[in-house]
């Protein structure tokens, strides 16, 4: 027998198995992998040692995903709803050419009578979606089709178009000697995982890293310096950490001299404000002396970065708190180098589908998110979506698609989530679960996972990259791959010949037209890099003026401060109510799809609040015993952990929107609690994102 | 030459993947924990500190569990020095979870027999030695490393050499950055 030498082959050796090169969608970060499979059964699933982008390796729920492909609760036929709405839905088994005809002949009735912008989509972010968006936007004429950014990183994101004109910057942590993280805990949610090596390794080399949040989250652990930031203050300590770096003049004054917008403006706008360390010292609960260093610090090592993800939004001021923490760089003149936030490059993927100009419908509205007033949206404020649903506000949403996603579960305000569901005249989800959504819809269409069907996409890694994600084990039961899901209704509708592909293949070769290798090639890598590019601020940026902006004009014309300003959130804790509610995520858990995962389960059975040491002392919490958390709209009963590492004055509920899931599957029944029905809705004013931190509780021993 | 584990804490970021790596490798059932995370908390309030710790099987020099087993189902390899139970004579008893020192010996399999880390060297898939174990492979921060205890000794010198050595060294040209003198007495460098 021929002795391979690459240790994915001689792993597979060992099993009996063949090895597929492919990516892990069980998070956004899509590690690049290779799974052995044995007799069509995933057997492992390790990392692919080439790629650059997890180089090999893999986190914990990337690894125990080898279950999804036996998991017994996994969707296996189109299931039509028998019962009326307002109740769990009760699911008769229906071929897919009924499933078809039904949804067919639903789109056809809505856009009759509302017309196609009545009909909108919401995803993840799989790749896979662009099918769709070809079917529902191109030809069926709806302007609505998103995914699921207002639950996620909508004000970074919003932020980061608005300063860099980019929607994605990578952190060059491997060249970075300084790294300040607001909000960001991206190596206990194992983001990208050449992210987490890099940021290790720079700190073994002597880089100091400042990790700002209330949270002494897993990042936070390996920081020089931990900020016990108080909740939802980001912005006025970063505004006054700009305020130093301009009065002290340590910024780069011929950076922001040649490629930013509105430097003079700014130095002004703080003065005006009187944003300084004094000022913000109050209000974030940070010393205005130790404002002052980080500021000094920050300025005086380069290279540096500050970068922001989810934990600063969740806030009705969020989104400045993101543009403040992005201006620190530019500031700085720490844009686009070595060591800084980078730009990235992305690989020129084409349309999987060519449809002609004459063939595309116009939609005679504009998209959901300019019609509810928020134009710098960069993606729909989702909890806004009840209202179209319900009231008919700003226009009529009618039929409504979930590709996996499950806003019922991951939204705030479930009472209302569940309402506009049950409002619907067209619910479809496309699901691997029989999800707490997909039990609110008309009809459930069953989904194959990432081992079940193909991909190409977009990698995260710093470089332009290719991924590709192939079928390694056929469909359980008689699900099927998204492309085939959009071909079968596009040809119920008439639109089939737009979708002419037989095997994934055919559309693979359309997607890969632009980029230097073939798919043949691409099956065997399962991945293409590109090379690595830094300094591209000198060449102008996708922003209105082509320049960093501290002043940005999107935001002047939408009636915004076209400067960042800082604003008191929106719910303040009081006397009845004494503890503001934050979340933070759990590593060995991805939002809510893996709770039905036995392997991590095993790990992580249940979800758990974090209250501090001296507030459980104030309210009677006992470590590990149960505690009741209720706010002004709903209580929960959940585990409370006592700790040290957490602001006073607030608890963390720890993955709340992912426990305590009703539906789903046997395994994740019941387990933990859901928290995301005890806050109200809010929205950001400027980003449209959802505000989960938006709420004041009480907590009490469950045992009283 | 005895085998052994090379564990990085400052790495380590308790993201669990070599527990599962682990269990999906070894194909071990819910249940027994050949490997687990742990991670240690102390100090109050903002002065926090916290360490993570991936345990398994050490695979002792002088292994008590070998020396406690009534009934000789333990063995350690002279070769590698590998310290595995042969599930055909484990009586499940215990004695063995009761010498170990690090709680490694995992009883809660539905056999009621011992299990525990192995070096993934369980029969059918083992792992040559040259290859890392599962858990290593996998792990993104590069936390665990395994191999002869000689070598897994030079890694750490290296580690204690780069610490000593680090000042000055590392910054970019024009840029003299003494990680400890900058950064003040008092912080962690």
């Amino acid at each position: 027998m021929d002795q391979p030498d690459d240790l994915g082959s001689r792993l597979a050796q060992i099993k009996g198995a063949k090895l597929v090169k492919s990516f892990c969608y069980t998070c956004p970060w899509q590690c690049p992998t290779e799974v052995l499979v044995r007799d069509g059964q995933v057997v492992y699933h390790k990392g692919n040692p080439e790629s650059p982008n997890n180089i090999g390796s893999r986190c914990a729920k990337g690894m125990a995903s080898v279950y999804l492909t036996r998991d017994p609760d996994r969707l296996k036929y189109p299931m039509l709803r028998t019962n009326p709405k307002g109740s769990p839905g009760q699911f008769k088994r229906i071929s897919w050419d009924e499933a078809f005809s039904f949804i067919a002949e639903k789109l056809e009735l809505i856009r009759d009578k509302w017309g196609p912008e009545a009909v909108a989509y919401t995803c993840h972010h799989d790749p896979n979606t662009v099918f769709f968006r070809h079917l529902l936007g191109d030809l069926y004429g709806s302007p609505n089709n998103y995914t699921h950014t207002s639950g996620c990183e909508q004000d970074r994101r919003a932020a980061c178009l608005t300063v860099f004109g980019h929607v994605f910057p990578m952190h060059d942590f491997a060249n970075s000697r300084y790294v300040i993280l607001w909000g960001m805990n991206n190596l206990g949610a194992n983001q990208g995982l050449w992210e987490s090596r890099a940021l290790i390794e720079a700190k073994k080399k002597g880089a100091k890293l400042v990790v700002v949040d209330p949270n002494f989250t897993e990042t936070a652990q390996k920081a020089n310096e931990w900020i016990p930031i108080k909740p939802g203050t980001d912005g006025s300590m970063a505004l006054a950490m700009c305020s130093v770096i301009i009065q002290e003049s340590l910024y780069d004054s011929d950076f922001v001299k040649r490629y930013c917008e509105g430097f003079d403006g700014f130095r002004q706008h703080l003065l005006s404000h009187g944003y300084t360390p004094e000022w913000a010292e109050p209000i974030c609960g940070i010393k205005a002396e130790t404002i002052t260093r980080l500021a000094r610090e920050f300025a005086g090592t380069k290279p540096a970065m500050s970068a922001i993800f989810k934990g600063s939004g969740y806030y009705t001021n969020g989104a400045d708190a993101a543009r403040t923490c992005y201006i620190l760089n530019a500031l700085c003149g720490e844009v686009d180098k070595p060591g800084n936030l980078n730009l990235k490059d992305w690989a020129p993927l084409a349309a999987p589908v060519i449809i002609p100009e004459e063939a595309k419908a116009k939609p005679q509205k504009p998209p959901l998110h300019i019609a509810m007033g928020y134009p710098l949206a960069p993606d729909l404020p989702n909890s806004r979506l009840p209202d179209a649903v319900i009231d008919g506000k700003p226009y009529p949403v009618k039929g409504l698609f979930v590709q996996s996603t499950n806003p019922v579960m991951s939204d705030p305000n479930r009472d209302r989530v569940q309402e506009m569901f049950r409002n619907l005249e067209l619910g479809v989800a496309i699901e691997i679960f029989m999800s707490e959504t997909a039990l609110e819809c008309d009809i459930v269409l069953p989904e194959t996972s990432f081992y079940e069907h193909a991909e190409i996409r977009n990698g995260m890694w710093l470089g332009p990259e290719v991924i590709l994600c192939q079928p390694a084990v056929p469909p359980v039961g008689e699900a099927k791959p998204l492309y085939d899901i959009v071909k079968g209704l596009a040809t119920k509708m008439g639109w089939g010949a737009y979708f002419p592909y037989e095997k994934w293949e055919d559309w693979g070769e359309l997607v890969m037209k632009d980029i230097p290798m073939s798919l043949e090639d691409l099956k065997r890598t399962g991945f293409w890099a590109g090379p690595v590019r830094y300094n591209r601020v000198p060449d102008g940026l996708a922003t209105p003026s082509g320049k960093v902006e501290i002043r940005s004009e999107a935001y002047a014309s939408a009636g915004f401060d076209p400067y960042p300003v800082y604003t008191e959130r929106s719910v303040i804790p009081d006397k009845d109510f004494p503890l503001q509610l934050t979340h933070s995520k759990l590593s060995m858990h991805c939002n809510v799809l893996t709770q039905n995962n036995p392997f991590l389960m095993e790990i992580c059975g249940e979800n758990w609040m974090e209250i501090n040491r001296v507030d459980a002392l104030k309210y009677g919490i006992q470590d590990n015993s149960y505690a009741i958390v209720e706010s002004p709209k709903d209580h929960i009963r959940i585990r409370a952990k006592v700790v040290e590492g957490l602001v006073p004055g607030c608890i963390s509920i720890r993955h709340g929107h992912g426990f305590g899931h009703w539906a789903m599957g046997s395994v994740a029944k019941g387990k933990g609690a859901h928290s995301n029905n005890l806050m109200d809705t809010h929205t950001n004013p400027i980003t449209g994102a959802n505000c989960y931190n938006e709420c004041k509780v009480r907590v009490r021993s469950a045992a009283t | 030459m005895q085998h052994g584990f090379y564990f990085d804490h400052q790495r380590c970021v308790k993201c669990h993947a070599c527990e599962i790596a682990c269990k999906t490798w070894n194909e071990v059932e819910i249940g027994p924990r050949w490997r687990e995370v742990v991670k240690i908390e102390s100090g109050t309030f903002p002065a926090v500190t916290a360490m993570n710790v991936s345990m398994a099987c050490m695979h002792c020099g002088d292994a008590p569990c070998k020396s406690a087993c009534p009934v000789s189902a333990i063995s350690k390899s002279a070769k590698n020095g590998i310290v595995t139970v042969d599930p055909n004579k484990c009586i499940g008893c215990g004695f063995c979870a009761w010498a170990c020192p690090f709680g490694a010996p995992q009883l809660t399999a539905e056999s009621g027999k011992m299990e525990k880390c192995n070096f993934c060297q369980t029969p059918g898939k083992e792992r040559p030695l040259d290859m890392p174990r599962a858990c290593e492979e996998i792990c993104p921060t590069g936390a665990i490393r395994s191999g002869p205890m000689n070598l897994l000794a030079t890694l750490e010198r290296d580690a204690a050499a780069s610490r000593l050595g680090r000042s000055g060294i590392q910054g970019l040209p024009g840029l003299i950055l003494d990680a400890e003198r900058r950064f003040g007495a008092g912080e962690q460098a």
